[in-house]
């Protein structure tokens, strides 16, 4: 309130007591007495307009709009029941049951693109994001950024009011001021008008910007990605000549390329392809072969962590190589013949693979290639047979973007003051625009600048009017999955805040009805055309037969007249760009989740770092967290070193999505803004690089620091020739089969005895399940400065662990949630009897009794064990604690705590299946980790029900514990992973 | 002592604690010790606001600092008690005159390291659920757990010594009652000597209550420090797990005990003019058992070693490995120079006789001893099984205080008995004098 200090004559605090003394009648007598004070109402323009307009409208409207207003703002002192009646909650909504979560389907965005979900809420306020089986895109599983959309809903400092120029406004005031503009630019049809928005895929919003367009002919349409696949549309224009999109079939691909391509992390379909991917390598119910993957990479991804072979090519070279792949299988281009005798070996043995599967490989290409890579990969597909087999063409997902101009060209107009009024529909030029076109100064230049978004940030303190979204799960709205289904989002919760969803925006301009459910109810009226098809999709999460068809097409080889390769530069280095793995570009800063999400590559937290190769950093004598200079032209950069097995020599990546100005707390000034390198040129990267070690230093918070296995077995690793020969590889080398010998006698079994079981082949590493646990178990925050202590607070870590080569080493995952030992080493130990065993073989933590000795999280061999060294849970923060999800207890400082699979999902169960007098189903309790897991590589059950599916991947040959010989006796064990070599490339080099 | 009378000793010692002016040196030490208390007072205001994340701690190193101190200041405790009663209990009578001073140190050694299991838990106002006690929870003590053991083996060792210590001074109390100058310091005494009168009764229920404690106290001394020994073997870690560790932390603690005697009776003596009781050929012997128990510690560091490359167990080997050449190798090749490479100069007759010389190897083992258990609890730590989570430990600046405070509180505690309490024991010195001097007792 300091700001609202007023300067008028007015005394707030005076009028503050003397509402506070008042109560009833004399209340009411009160407020009409400060009503007509002249000081007062000099103030109250001045610094709560959107009140001082109701006072115009309305003088007894205002009496009563005071009542609550003021109360809530403070001025009147707490402690007065609200005036308005309120209804008591006798009579429940029909299927609310209080206390029992519900869930609700809707619809998460991701780059624009839908992923169906459902949501739980609980009394009203949404807790947890998990995924929805029937929406193709998720199959029930979700990224990190879905599970991440929950605190950010809660979040205290998204955008909460309307400001006009840095000022509390309110809609009704943005409605005039729109309406004025409107009429401004209907006189000569909205010539200096523009609209600047992302990828759109929401029919929706789709239809209103195109009656926006309709309405002002002379608007132009800017689209503004800081990524995106701008790329991949131009190559599909080169060889198809028609910007179609691409699906892949991964579930029928035997051989797969990737040419920087992760797509099993793909933002708009990765959670779908992982599922996929890994369907097709699983040994167990499938006898056919399993697919083989090979990455070409310029820096590590989590789709070159799964591959086979692997090879680690700076673009330049990767050009190359594909050029010559290319040439291998029949088309002519011009390319000099650069490679060496690993990249010759590799690529016979690749070509003959790809040859004898025709139909059934499949070569993606990244969205980080220049577009005649794309079409040379359309062209290579067509080759092979591939397409209408393993890759589908399908008209574009997204608004046509062709009809939309650059954001370059905005600023040309801009500079050009050509510009009176400029929309931006969410995102955050000002700050991820390229740097050398000085979007945010500029900007200043326009006279009448919107700004839609979810948070104030540095594009919307310069706007003249920043107008708060509702967020997704607040409002109305649609959008497309990768394939084309549509998918409605409906609000769990009515607006924390006062913000309105785009589409209701739109609305305003257009005279539109303003409700959120009318405007999606009416895009679909032909699809839906009734009430009840369009609850059904509401339930479902899916607009039936939504789904783009295939469509064909044909290619044409013409485009490569113009590609002329010649030799690489040898030696100069390049800067890649790519979206930070936990923050995208910069929209999900603020998002403690996140930030603290170890990335999957590098285990970094809360900042980003220049990934160089071990050759660069031996070269340059670098260390993780020096601090080096980066240059690119006329631009600079000082960044801290991340030495990253695995890149490719001659390439930097520098992540994007750090240095935010205006995030928040949670993510102001953390990391290095790797926009302010990037042109326009080239998002993805730029060759050029030269870089100084600076001699400073900057501390990096990394939640693993050790990445060799020292040659222990914890994670185990075999081949599919070796599991037709040796199925029992994975423990052969035991010392012991079966259980090792024990002085104590077994325990009486339980009703049930709960188990685990985590696929290493199916897991890629993504960690959703380390987010989603955080979710569902109220795991705190705790910030840069004590991860760096070594005090992340995560019940599930994923490690990463490498092997061979640094310069190209094999990369494993293997997640670690606690083992549930049945000889628990924790629970000897204690003192006060805090950890204790039940007799469903769960090793329970007893948060109440816990004096926190830490014995035990010094005696568990996993480290799974996490403790309260300070107070991390936030106590104070109100909108946070609504985000809780209350079965789990909270746990101040002092406590241990670990994993429970979930035990709040186990006792809902066991009420459930006691109130239907059964016993609970094999499936019926998904911990959150299984739920998340895009690959299913966790499966949890009874593992005493020999038809569980958990006790049926137990039986696997390919089953171990971690550590068994301590004779802990783990519930969790572990299936080992496979690789599936080619036989003509051998083991080694990979 | 041969030109020693009873009438000699007593006025000798009464004089120390009744009459002697305490110069600049001793308010110095008093200002510095207090500061130093002060420091941990604060830390400890502080530690309860925020917990235990105020130190470096973390996971996998959940223990550092806090019970590195305890095991260290509870092992200096043993020296006193092993002199008072095991020596007691041999007859061994030239222990009389340092056993008073020497149990001293081990009552306020046990009190300060009693401080760090506390308030090392997480939540320490709890410390009491360790305790038996009939409760609404209905929840007893966990019985397996060495720390529930340890427990009670700090609770009756405390509880012993100070009661064989105050016991002890009784006879001495009230000596200094009879003799004090003013009425407010024979009313301070006379409260303490709890009605002493000296009478024969008193006296035999006295020597039969001394030879109790003294039996008590020396079974509990290897009792306690196996106990803390048991808090790491129990564990299943490498480097923790060993069967080696309860005689090696026995050993351990007479070590770190003898060297905290020497480091308070060497210059003690000096300062209070006590050279004529607390004689070279004490400090000799001192040093003598030192070097013993100090080639016992040693033994048991090469057994270690040995155990870990033989036995073949790759955790072990590689604990063993790390301790020697990872990142706290400094520390372990400390513990070497101070406990195993400094003693031998114990073997010189002529060194071992030069007081300087026998106070520098005195510090240097209790350096020694510090470093050696602060190698024990972190290398075993910071890389155990599974090397994703290996990670380092750093200390704070609340660490060092807490160290740094606890050697403050001793010392204080140190000073305020050399100042209020007889230092020596005089009815047992007065013991000795017949036997050198001919008079009838």
């Amino acid at each position: 309130m300091s700001s609202l200090i007023p300067p008028s004559p007015f005394d707030v605090e005076a009028a503050r007591r003397h509402l506070a003394s008042a109560r009833g009648p004399v209340f009411w007598r009160s407020l009409e007495e400060l009503a007509d004070n002249d000081g007062f109402l000099r103030w109250l323009h001045q610094e709560q307009p959107q009140l001082a307009q109701a006072l115009s409208v309305d003088r007894r409207g205002f009496l009563q709009f005071m009542a609550a207003s003021l109360a809530l703002a403070g001025l009147s002192a707490c402690g007065h029941p609200p005036q308005d009646q309120i209804v008591p909650y006798v009579h429940a909504p029909e299927g609310q049951i209080d206390g029992l979560p519900r869930f609700f389907a809707t619809t998460l965005l991701r780059d624009e693109y839908a992923q169906g979900v459902l949501v739980e809420n609980r009394m009203g306020r949404p807790t947890k994001v998990e995924g929805n089986p029937q929406h193709p895109a998720s199959l029930g599983a979700t990224d990190i950024f879905a599970q991440a959309a929950v605190l950010q809903l809660w979040d205290p400092e998204r955008s909460q009011t309307v400001m006009n120029r840095g000022v509390t406004s309110s809609w009704d005031a943005f409605a005039a001021a729109a309406a004025q503009a409107t009429e401004r630019h209907l006189r000569d049809g909205g010539k200096r008008m523009r609209i600047l928005t992302g990828a759109m895929t929401s029919p929706t919003l789709s239809a209103q910007l195109g009656a926006m367009l309709e309405r002002f002919p002379g608007a132009t349409w800017h689209v503004h990605q800081t990524l995106g696949n701008a790329n991949a549309r131009a190559g599909a224009r080169l060889a198809l000549g028609v910007p179609l999109a691409t699906r892949l079939r991964l579930d029928r691909a035997k051989t797969i390329l990737s040419l920087d391509a992760d797509f099993l992390n793909d933002p708009t379909a990765g959670v779908r392809y992982a599922r996929d991917y890994a369907a097709t390598r699983t040994p167990e119910g499938n006898p056919g072969t399993p697919s083989r993957l090979y990455v070409v990479e310029s820096t590590p991804s989590v789709t070159g962590g799964m591959a086979d072979h692997r090879l680690a090519l700076e673009t330049d070279r990767l050009e190359r190589f594909v050029g010559l792949l290319a040439r291998g299988l029949g088309i002519d281009i011009e390319v000099p013949d650069e490679a060496d005798a690993q990249q010759v070996r590799w690529l016979s043995a690749l070509l003959a693979d790809l040859k004898s599967n025709r139909g059934a490989s499949l070569i993606v290409v990244g969205a980080s290639q220049a577009p005649w890579v794309h079409g040379l990969g359309h062209l290579l597909n067509a080759a092979l047979g591939n397409i209408g087999t393993t890759i589908e063409y399908t008209d574009p997902v997204e608004r046509n973007v062709e009809q939309a101009a650059s954001v370059a060209d905005l600023v040309a107009a801009m500079r050009a003051g050509q510009v009176d009024t400029l929309w931006i529909l969410d995102g955050n030029p000002a700050y991820d625009a390229p740097a050398h076109l000085r979007f945010a100064d500029v900007l200043t230049q326009v006279p009448h600048v919107i700004h839609l978004g979810l948070y104030r940030n540095e594009t919307g303190m310069l706007a003249e009017w920043h107008l708060p979204t509702a967020h997704q799960l607040e409002c109305w709205s649609d959008a497309r999955a990768y394939d084309g289904t549509a998918s409605i989002g409906q609000p769990l919760i009515a607006p924390l805040y006062d913000g309105r969803s785009p589409a209701q925006v739109l609305a305003m301009v257009l005279g539109q009805n303003l409700q959120g459910r009318a405007l999606v109810r009416q895009q679909w009226q032909q699809q839906l055309p009734d009430e009840t098809a369009f609850n059904a999709a509401l339930q479902q999460g899916v607009i039936p037969n939504t789904a783009l068809p295939p469509r064909t097409a044909s290619v044409s080889a013409t485009f490569l007249a113009q590609v002329k390769l010649g030799p690489t530069a040898g030696t100069a280095l390049e800067l890649l760009f790519r979206a930070d793995p936990t923050i995208g570009d910069g929209a999900w800063s603020n998002n403690g989740w996140l930030q603290e999400l170890p990335k999957p590559l590098t285990q970094l937290t809360w900042d980003n770092a220049a990934l160089v190769s071990p050759a660069l950093a031996a070269q340059h004598q670098l260390r993780n967290g020096d601090v080096i200079e980066l240059r690119l032209g006329q631009q600079m950069l000082a960044a801290p070193v991340w030495i990253m097995p695995g890149q490719a020599a001659r390439s930097v990546t520098l992540h994007l999505g750090y240095g935010r100005r205006q995030a928040g707390r949670v993510g102001d000034g953390r990391g290095v803004d790797a926009y302010q390198l990037r042109s326009q040129s080239n998002p993805w990267g730029e060759s050029g690089l030269q870089i100084r070690a600076t001699g400073t230093r900057y501390e990096l918070a990394s939640t693993q620091h050790h990445f060799n296995l020292e040659g222990r077995d914890l994670l185990r690793v075999g081949t599919w020739a070796q599991l037709r020969t040796d199925p029992h590889f994975a423990t052969a080398a035991d010392p012991y089969r079966g259980k090792p010998p024990s002085l104590y006698a077994d325990r009486p079994p339980g009703e049930y005895a709960w188990g685990m079981s985590i696929d290493l082949n199916a897991c890629i590493g993504c960690k959703a399940c380390t987010i989603a646990c955080q979710s569902e178990n109220n795991i705190p925050v705790v910030g840069k400065e004590e991860v760096q202590r070594g005090r992340e607070m995560h019940w599930i870590r994923v490690d990463r662990y490498y092997e061979g080569d640094a310069a190209n080493p094999r990369a494993y995952s293997q997640p670690v949630p606690c083992m549930m030992c049945e000889h628990a080493p924790c629970e000897v130990v204690c003192p006060v009897e805090a950890t204790v065993h039940d007799d469903e073989g769960l090793n329970v933590q007893v948060y109440n009794r816990c004096v926190g000795t830490r014995f035990c999280s010094n005696n568990c061999p996993y480290k799974v064990r996490r403790f309260n060294f300070l107070q991390y849970a936030d106590n104070s923060t109100e909108s946070l604690k609504a985000q809780r999800n209350p079965e789990v207890t909270v746990r101040r400082r002092g406590v241990m705590e670990k994993c429970t699979y979930c035990t709040q999902r186990i006792q809902s169960a066991h009420i459930e299946a006691d109130k239907q007098d059964r016993r609970i189903r094999d499936g019926e309790i998904l911990t959150a980790c299984q739920a998340v897991c895009p690959t299913q590589a966790i499966r949890f059950g009874d593992i005493a029900d020999a038809t569980s599916a958990v006790a049926q991947a137990k039986a696997s040959a390919r089953n171990y514990v971690m550590l068994g010989e301590l004779n802990t006796r783990p519930r969790t064990s572990y299936l080992a992973r496979l690789r599936n070599p080619n036989p003509l490339l051998g083991e080694d080099p990979p | 002592m041969s030109e020693q009378t009873y009438q000699s000793v007593t006025d000798a010692v009464c004089h120390i604690t009744l009459h002697r002016r305490f110069g600049p040196y001793w308010r110095a030490a008093m200002v510095a010790a207090m500061a130093l208390t002060l420091l941990l007072a604060s830390g400890i205001v502080w530690l309860l606001h925020e917990g235990v994340g105020i130190w470096g701690l973390n996971v996998p190193v959940a223990w550092a600092f806090a019970i590195a101190n305890y095991v260290w200041w509870i092992g200096i405790g043993m020296g006193g008690t092993f002199i008072s009663g095991a020596l007691y209990l041999a007859r061994k009578d030239w222990r009389n005159s340092i056993n008073r001073y020497a149990e001293a140190m081990t009552v306020f050694a046990v009190s300060v390291s009693g401080i760090f299991p506390v308030l090392h838990l997480g939540r320490p106002w709890f410390f009491y659920w360790l305790f038996p006690y009939p409760n609404v929870m209905n929840v007893w003590p966990q019985w397996r757990s060495s720390l529930e053991w340890d427990f009670f083996a700090i609770l009756a060792y405390l509880t012993v010594s100070i009661l064989y210590w105050y016991t002890g001074m009784l006879p001495d109390l009230a000596t200094l009652r009879d003799r004090a100058p003013t009425l407010g310091k024979a009313r301070f005494y006379g409260f303490m000597a709890l009605g002493w009168r000296g009478e024969a009764t008193q006296w035999r229920r006295f020597e039969t209550a001394s030879l109790l404690l003294a039996g008590l106290a020396v079974p509990l001394v290897f009792s306690v420090h196996s106990m803390v020994a048991l808090d790491f073997s129990e564990a299943l870690l490498p480097g923790w797990h060993s069967t080696l560790f309860p005689p090696f932390f026995v050993a351990g603690a007479l070590f770190s005990g003898f060297a905290m005697v020497l480091v308070l009776g060497i210059p003690m003596r000096r300062a209070l003019g006590l050279q004529e009781y607390i004689t070279g050929r004490h400090l000799e012997n001192l040093a003598k058992v030192m070097l013993a128990v100090g080639l016992v510690v040693d033994y048991s560091y090469a057994s270690e070693i040995f155990t870990a490359y033989y036995g073949m167990d790759p955790y072990e080997v590689a604990v063993t490995t790390h301790r020697m050449v990872g990142p706290y190798a400094w520390i372990f090749w400390g513990t070497i120079f101070c406990n195993v490479l400094a003693i031998q100069l114990l073997w010189s007759a002529r060194l071992r006789r030069n007081h300087a010389v026998l106070f520098g190897i005195a510090l240097l083992v209790l350096i020694g001893m510090w470093l050696e258990r602060f190698m024990l609890i972190i290398t075993s730590l910071y890389q155990d099984f599974t090397p994703s989570s290996w990670g380092m430990f750093y200390p704070t600046f609340w660490d060092l205080a807490f160290l740094a405070g606890s050697i403050g509180l001793f010392f204080l505690l140190f000073l305020l008995f050399v100042r209020l309490l007889p230092v020596v024991s005089m009815f047992e010195l007065r013991k000795l004098v017949p036997r050198h001097s001919g008079e009838s007792p």
